[in-house]
């Protein structure tokens, strides 16, 4: 999928628009609600790019030709339906913030089901013995897909709610750094691991539990995130694993 | 009421959940034996276990909302919706949950805090359980029970992995049954002996 430099997608979500932004755009976003929808949708005063009109580029379901579809509806449907699950909430936590907010997803059970569903079907024959889940979002998502591939389930806490003996790993945020925890002894060298979390933003998170698993001589398989802002380049960020998306 | 006496009595299931549960003496402060669930989560056999334990209760009780109190509940609820179709609605700590929240106080040991779910997450008349790996005081499931009554949803019951002794005995929390699979692990007094050994 190209890297289209358009600070602002709108993403097509059934007969409502739904705004996503860079979270550095710094761009001034008016919202306006339109009658008759409970989603506002963002205007954003910028000259088109490319000399085109400024058209929003509509969300783009990743496309994965590659896995066959089971008894269930195609890959791409289930996609679509989760896509449209996930809801925008405006300047949260702060100001210019779009966040992407989950939980819409979980209060829709089958696309909740299907989400859990696409990443069991990727990973059921890869010999995970390990599903770590990042504090608290990547508990909802960790454990369900844990469960159906018989692997354990590690948390990954923020500082001192683990009981016990842990070790941790410091990262940056966008103002300062935070912490993340580990239990000693949790996994054994060799085992091999996803890292669960429902979104990637910048990848702070995300490869600091990538190093606390190498620290103890886990092989870090995979990523997986519900969802991906590719703007802010986390996937960079990862070293050399792979990062699975569902939506971006 | 504990499964043990809810038609579980004798399961071997229950006492591999029990065995797989590690006591941390003296966490969060002294005094107290926490009961760490991590390494019930990290044992597939008896995560497996907790969780198909509680759908055979629930999955034919027309539950459409399983709420899961953060972060430990988040564990457990979201496999038991799925499993028996419902909604995972997140009862979340203050500030966590974007948009529109309902917010609802409750007593600590020392001090009060508050739990918060997304307005709109639930209809009038739908059917809820509650989920917590653990109920001490109950002052957590009470607020969450309160949070999922004041929007008219119907708290079928709470259910959590380890019911501590202040509930012992108990089989409803505020009105509401409450179900809890096995008792606190303890750890066993070792006594250190002196012994005489006969050098002859």
């Amino acid at each position: 999928m190209a890297v289209i430099p358009c600070p602002l997608v709108l993403k097509i979500s059934g007969a409502k628009i739904v705004p996503q932004s860079n979270y550095h755009s710094g761009n001034s976003v008016k919202i306006k609600l339109l009658p008759n929808t409970e989603t506002p949708i963002a205007i954003r005063k910028t000259p088109p790019i490319h000399g085109r009109a400024n058209t929003p580029r509509p969300l783009q379901p990743i496309r994965f030709l590659h896995m066959a579809a089971q008894n269930v509806d195609s890959t791409d449907d289930r996609i679509s339906r989760i896509s449209s699950s996930i809801r925008v909430i405006p300047d949260f936590p702060k100001p210019g913030i779009m966040f992407q907010d989950i939980t819409t997803l979980l209060l829709d059970p089958k696309a909740f089901k299907d989400t859990i569903d696409l990443f069991v079907e990727r990973y059921k024959d890869q010999n995970i013995n390990v599903v770590a889940g990042i504090e608290a979002r990547g508990f909802i998502f960790g454990p369900p897909i844990a469960l159906a591939i018989g692997a354990k389930f590690v948390p990954m806490r923020k500082p001192k709610k683990l009981p016990g003996e842990v070790i941790s790993e410091e990262y940056s945020l966008e103002y300062g750094t935070d912490i993340m925890e580990m239990h000693v002894g949790a996994v054994q060298a060799g085992e091999r691991a996803l890292v669960v979390d429902d979104l990637i933003a910048t990848g702070g998170t995300l490869s600091a539990a990538i190093r606390l698993l190498e620290r103890v001589g886990v092989d870090v398989v995979e990523c997986a995130c519900v969802i991906e802002l590719p703007e802010l380049k986390g996937r960079n960020r990862l070293g050399d694993k792979p990062l699975f998306v569902l939506v971006t | 009421m504990f499964a043990a006496e809810n038609g579980l009595r004798g399961d071997p299931r229950l006492k591999g959940i029990s065995d797989a549960i590690t006591v941390v003496p003296h966490f969060p402060k002294p005094g107290i034996m926490f009961q760490d669930i991590t390494t019930l989560v990290s044992n597939p056999k008896a995560f497996k276990d907790t969780i198909d334990i509680f759908v055979d209760r629930y999955r034919d009780m027309d539950i459409s909302v399983v709420a899961g109190v953060e972060a430990r509940g988040f564990m457990f609820a979201p496999a038991i919706a799925l499993a028996i179709g419902a909604k995972f609605i997140p009862l979340r700590k203050p500030g966590k949950l974007p948009g529109e929240v309902i917010s609802e106080a409750y007593e600590l040991e020392y001090g009060k805090d508050r739990l918060e779910m997304h307005v709109g997450a639930v209809q009038h008349g739908e059917r809820a359980l509650i989920i917590d790996d653990l109920v001490a005081t109950g002052g957590t499931l009470s607020a969450a029970t309160r949070l999922l009554e004041r929007v008219g949803a119907v708290v079928v019951e709470c259910a959590c992995v380890i019911g501590l002794p202040e509930v012992k005995g108990r089989c409803r929390l505020d009105g509401k049954p409450l179900y809890m699979l096995v008792e606190p692990r303890k750890i066993e007094n070792y006594t250190l002996q002196r012994c005489f050994v006969d050098s002859g």
